[in-house]
């Protein structure tokens, strides 16, 4: 297909939701119009990643170094591909999980405009192009964020605000650097603590450990926001952006084997223990995943700082898997909230007996994250921890304990919940009363999904190992 | 058709979970059809898997050589492979789930959520086959985790306090040896290329890091010994097989445990084999495992708790035979055949024993020994499946326990002949545990068929001295059991059942015994089995033995093995001499006090409450305290130390609390705030600066008063219109006149300052003029 078309799959969804924002009064006719316009962009999107379609496509020009641009490469082709087959389906569950939400144009206006965000991140040409995604995202996902109005998600916007806006501003520093510095940085130790200000700037969405805590924080806000855009698509921008910026603009041979790798590492392996580790001492729900989500967030990056290409490799397919897995445990939380009004740990008791189907696919997601085989948490640490051992590095190697640790922290702190799900403590066993079917069928999707990837493993691994193999290296600084 | 050994199970797993929660509608066949279903499903596999094992060229029909790979998941892929091991134990495992789904409908009768039991079981069977037919160790994995996960539901099914508790310690077993089995798999995969069963041993010539084989050994040991039972990880075993319903008890006993035994097996046979420390490690293991589950069988009270103790003991046996055939030597065949045989017979006999600990408990609804005193009496319909499977597990001569026995023992025996005092040792172990096997057994029989049933009183002081040592045998399942599970029986002497088990852990005998002809089928054809494969060893074990030597790697055992020369039979009578020594001296004097069981061992002495629960709940969180515990103690670097420490928890707590984080924050906004009003007011104070520096207006001379004579008159006349005006005052106090002066005063300003802006905008031009004209031109 034409470059031209990149524009569409960014715009359609911003005008979508921009105009279901000023103009629809009525509820039903914002679900009809906004899950049209995100079934037609990812319909696009898929059309344009299936077809191949790729090159350059300039949008604007600013001076000689300074140029707004599309692109579609190898992980903005997954990046894109997640989004997009995520986004359908959260909208659907969102139609029953918002039902009745006295702000819902707000809710469906910016879910859709950030639909359009997330895709313009995925098809960034440059640095400069994705940083000007980047900014846009946290600002159409604010006020997702503080949708309920509480207290507590109001202060949980102002801090998403201000960390994202902050930790843009150092990938901000990073940005100039590589503008000044010309199109081949020079293998200096500048480049490197430049290189390190952009990672921890864009370490800030990733939840890297010291600049993680909004995160959890975020969990205040509708369960389908945090579901998609703070298990998949907003903290896989992070990711993804570190991903580019390492991988793109400074090359993993500016880096591999200096101590600028190993500080960022050191951060993402006590990243991956720590969160793991709080994920077991937290109560809330929620929370209790989020927490997951800032460890696993961790795995990618153990994978993406390997600076090898299987560690890339396994990077992308866990983010790939873990978004699959996450959003369906996020689901399944997000409709007992809703049916059942459980947020603590402690109230789970016979749930199982309550929500069956929900629960079960809980139990699959729990299953996939801690890496129980045949589901796909497994496929993706196996890869993970075998491009670790071919790296041979100390810290590789620490890193495979402190995956192997979390992954028994996982255990805990997901089968904790089944087991008070399924097999109640004998006492009053509640009624039967499953989540609607708008959510259920999501739910049941993802779940089959968590299954089919990791049978599929193989498979996946191969196409995405093709996908980074064309990552030209260094090639990316020239704005 | 191998793949569908695996498959079938797990494919008719969700019908038949389906059937039964549909069947449960109608509570007059509550769950039945689903049991039906399973049971058919077990048979048609059971058939299956004999056709296989009759016609091995079926096993892949298509493929070539006796292997299948399917490449799915990771790169390793699954590989299933069929060999005369395989024929053996495919056929074993779905004749004991088939045998248990016979005995279930009975079983369950009354029980909830059979249909969930169902889905599970099936599922176990699948993954179950899967683990015995894997061609690499990352298969194996894949099912045996698998199989580790759905196992679970297994033991929690009752959902009584015990079960959880148990459930859940056999969780964290699961996970945490699968963890390491995966860790040392994963090695294996790095150091050696493949985890292949076929391409391990010629791999390892080429390994490069010997110590990283042994640490991936270690692992995988660990992992598979978990669930096999192994000492130190057997912690789950004697409270789960106790906690889950009978027919599942038989399974995890008879058929998991075998398949952590075939991890350890392929391991050994294929990495380890003639590496004498490893048998060594094997050996001993293998030895504690077996004296230990024999003395905690023989101390139990517990029905159920005393059959699992005893599965972890004939595990040491198999263990021990393992170890034996990874010493290179002559007995390796020995040892070989003994470790197949006594895993077939170990399968059947503890199908056997859980069928009719099952029947017994579902018919008394206690476990507790004392209460179960001639339980079976005058019923033997059950006694002598019973005494089979207890004659069997002894190495009776005659019953199959014997052969394999034997097998092992001439298999020790011959490598103390070779290496010495250590092995003689362990000869002594084994046959001491042998001894003690025979003694728990005959403690069992004794009590549940010749023991005079308890009289009305003394139940009822036996029944009040009892509730703590019945929970702790996990006996208490009595309180989550429907009392109208007794109501079962279909064929006869019911009584009145139904109040025996309102009234809790008391009265069975004297209420009668009954028994489905389902479930006696299940239990006599498995009993029968055991004196058949006893009587005629050359139609049947000799038979299976020599089906093992692919997988083993060792030569066929010579025919003709004189199974009853005086030599053979020596051991099994040194074996029944120490259980006669024991069960009189010990078991009748110190284990039975006033007619009545009691528990002699020590509460304290369990592993898992002693070690395990602690380590991983309190010392490992509390480790670091007490790390520095000692230090903060000493009065010399108490000072300091208690400093750091205070330091280092007010940071731990900091990070903990993203206090440290929040405060870093709040300071650079008070900081950047600072700053940014500083920046805000530089402009205005700049401004300021200038007009009080350059820019100030020049002085001008004070034009005195009056300002002007128009002014002046201005002011007067105003005066004069002003009717409250002072006459006295001076013209120039009026208020118009001053406001007057002011606006002209700042015109003045403002001319002046307008004119001094517009000369120095010409000298400015008047420079870039000469800029222009001169220096550039």
């Amino acid at each position: 297909m034409n470059t031209y078309w990149y524009l569409p799959a960014i715009l359609l969804p911003a005008a979508g939701g921009t105009f279901a924002g000023l103009f629809f009064k009525n509820e039903k006719a914002v679900r009809v119009f906004c899950g049209t316009v995100t079934c037609l962009t990812s319909a696009l999107a898929f059309l344009l990643i299936l077809s191949g379609t790729e090159g350059l496509l300039e949008v604007a020009r600013f001076s000689d170094r300074l140029v707004f641009c599309l692109d579609l490469t190898g992980p903005g082709r997954v990046f894109a591909s997640v989004s997009a087959s995520l986004w359908p389906l959260t909208a659907l569950y969102a139609f029953e999980y918002m039902d009745g939400d006295p702000r819902f144009r707000s809710f469906y206006s910016f879910f859709t405009l950030s639909f359009g965000v997330t895709l313009g991140i995925a098809l960034a040409g440059n640095l400069f192009t994705l940083y000007c995604f980047y900014e846009m995202l946290t600002l159409s996902t604010v006020p997702l964020v503080v949708h309920t109005h509480t207290k507590e998600a109001s202060r949980a916007g102002r801090v998403y605000l201000a960390m994202s806006i902050g930790g843009a501003a150092f990938a901000f520093i990073s940005l100039v650097y590589t503008v000044v510095s010309g199109p081949a940085l020079p293998p200096s130790a500048v480049s490197r603590v430049f290189w390190l200000f952009g990672f921890f700037g864009f370490g800030v969405k990733a939840a890297v450990f010291p600049l993680h805590f909004w995160l959890p924080k975020a969990a205040a806000a509708p369960t389908p926001v945090t579901a998609l855009l703070h298990a998949a698509a907003v903290v896989n921008a992070g990711v993804f952006a570190i991903l580019r910026l390492t991988y793109e603009v400074y090359g993993a041979d500016l880096l591999a084997g200096t101590p600028a790798q190993a500080a960022a590492l050191s951060f993402v392996l006590f990243t991956v223990v720590y969160g793991s580790f709080m994920a077991v001492r937290e109560q809330h729900l929620k929370r209790r995943l989020a927490y997951s989500t800032v460890s696993n967030l961790a795995y990618m990056l153990f994978g993406v700082l390997l600076l090898t290409p299987a560690g890339l490799t396994a990077g992308l397919m866990h983010m790939v898997f873990h978004s699959v897995m996450k959003i369906t445990a996020f689901f399944a939380i997000g409709a007992v909230n809703r049916h059942a009004g459980i947020e603590y740990l402690q109230d789970a008791e016979g749930l199982g007996r309550r929500m069956p189907v929900t629960m079960a696919c809980f139990t699959v997601s729990a299953l996939a994250l801690i890496g129980i085989p045949p589901f796909a948490g497994f496929v993706s640490k196996w890869y993970l921890l075998a491009a670790a051992a071919d790296a041979g590095t100390p810290l590789a190697f620490l890193g495979m304990g402190a995956v192997l640790l979390s992954a028994l922290f996982t255990a805990f702190y997901t089968l904790v919940v089944v087991r008070k799900a399924f097999f109640p403590v004998p006492g009053a066993v509640p009624a039967r009363r499953e989540a609607g079917v708008r959510m259920l069928v999501p739910l049941v999707l993802l779940a089959f999904a968590s299954l089919a990837c990791g049978l599929a493993g193989r498979y996946f691994y191969n196409v995405l190992a093709e996908t980074v193999s064309g990552i030209p290296s260094e090639q990316w600084g020239g704005l | 058709m191998t793949l569908l050994l695996v498959l079938l199970p797990m494919l008719a797993a969700p019908a038949a979970f389906f059937v039964s929660k549909t069947a449960a509608s109608r509570p007059e066949r509550a769950g039945q059809a689903g049991f039906l279903l399973m049971a058919g499903v077990c048979a048609a596999e059971c058939l299956l898997a004999a056709l296989a094992a009759v016609r091995p060229e079926l096993a892949f029909p298509g493929t070539a050589g006796g292997s299948m790979y399917i490449p799915v998941l990771a790169d390793q892929g699954l590989l299933f492979e069929y060999d005369g091991f395989r024929r053996v134990y495919t056929v074993v495992l779905p004749f004991m789930w088939l045998m248990t789904s016979l005995f279930s409908p009975e079983y369950f009768k009354g029980h909830q959520r059979t249909g969930r039991y169902c889905f599970f079981t099936l599922m176990t069977l699948g993954a179950a086959m899967g683990v015995f037919l894997s061609g690499n160790f990352f298969t194996a994995l894949v099912f045996f985790e698998v199989m580790s996960f759905t196992s679970f539901p297994w033991v929690i099914q009752e959902e009584t306090a015990d079960a959880v508790r148990a459930a859940g310690t056999y969780l964290a077993v699961a996970v945490i040896g699968g963890l390491a089995a995966l860790m040392g798999i994963f090695l294996l995969q790095h150091e050696l290329g493949t985890t292949d069963f076929s391409a391990l041993a010629g791999a390892l010539q080429r390994a490069e890091h010997p110590g990283r084989i042994a640490a991936a050994g270690g692992c995988i040991l660990a992992g598979f010994g978990a669930k096999a039972g192994m000492f130190p990880l057997h912690i789950w075993l004697p409270k789960a097989h106790p906690a889950a319903p009978a027919p599942a008890s038989a399974l995890l006993s008879g058929a998991l445990t075998k398949s952590g035994i075939f991890g350890i097996l392929a391991l050994s046979c294929v990495l380890f084999r003639d590496c004498v420390p490893w048998g060594v490690l094997l050996l001993s293991l293998g030895a504690v495992t077996m004296l230990l589950g024999a003395v905690m069988a023989l101390f139990s009270v517990n029905l159920k708790r005393t059959l699992a103790c005893s599965s972890m003991s004939q595990i040491g046996f198999i263990l021990v035979g393992t170890g034996v055939l990874c010493l290179p030597g002559e007995h390796a065949a020995l040892a070989a055949s003994g470790v197949l045989l006594h895993m077939v017979n170990h399968s059947l006999f503890k199908l056997v024993l859980f069928i009719a600990a099952g029947a017994v408990y579902m018919n008394a609804h206690t476990l507790d020994l004392t209460a179960l005193k001639g339980a079976g009496k005058g019923h033997p319909v059950l006694m002598v499946p019973f005494l089979l499977g207890a004659l069997g597990i002894s190495g009776i001569p005659g019953f199959s326990g014997y052969l394999s026995k034997t097998l092992l023992h001439e298999g020790i025996a011959e490598a103390a002949a070779e290496y010495g005092a250590a092995l003689t040792a362990v000869e002594w172990v084994f046959l001491f545990s042998g001894g003690l096997t025979l003694a728990y057994m005959t403690k069992l029989f004794v009590c549940l068929f010749a023991d005079a049933p308890e009289a009305a009183a003394e139940r009822k002081d036996g029944h009040a001295a009892q509730p703590a040592k019945a929970a702790a045998g996990g006996a208490s399942g009595i309180s989550g059991h429907p009392a109208k599970a007794a109501a079962g029986g279909t064929s006869g002497i019911s009584g009145h059942p139904a109040k025996a088990a309102a009234g809790g852990a008391s009265g069975h005998a004297a209420h009668g015994f009954s028994m489905n002809p389902l479930s006696a089928t299940a239990l006599w054809v498995s009993a029968l089995l055991i004196p058949l494969f006893g009587l005629a060893p050359s139609l049947t074990l000799e038979r299976v033995a020599a089906l093992g030597t692919d997988f083993f790697r060792t030569e066929p055992l010579l025919p003709g093995f004189r199974w009853f020369s005086f030599g053979n039979l020596r051991g099994s009578l040194v074996s029944v001499a120490v259980a006669a020594v024991v069960y009189i001296f010990f078991v009748r004097k110190c284990l039975i006090r006033d007619g009545k069981y009691v528990n002699r061992w020590p509460a304290k002495l369990d592993l898992e409450d002693a070690f395990y629960r602690p380590l991983l709940l309190r010392w490992l969180p509390g480790f670091f305290g007490a790390l520095v515990k000692p230090f903060a103690e000493n009065r010399f670097t108490g000072g300091l130390f208690r400093g750091a420490v205070l330091a280092g928890r007010f940071l731990a707590r900091c990070i903990a609390e993203n206090r440290l984080t929040g405060a870093l924050y709040r300071a650079a906004v008070r900081a950047g705030g600072i700053l940014a009003r500083g920046f805000s007011d530089l402009p205005d104070a700049l401004v300021l600066l200038l007009r009080n520096t350059l820019f100030r207006p020049l002085k001008r001379p004070d034009p005195g008063s009056p300002a002007s004579t128009l002014s002046y008159k201005i002011g007067a006349i105003a005066d004069r219109l002003d009717p409250e005006a002072d006459p006295g005052r001076h013209p120039h106090a009026s208020g118009l006149y001053e406001r007057v002066r002011a606006f002209l005063h700042a015109t003045h300003n403002l001319t002046d300052s307008l004119s001094f802006a517009l000369l120095l905008l010409g000298l400015a031009i008047c420079g870039i003029l000469i800029y222009v004209l001169v220096l550039r031109g």
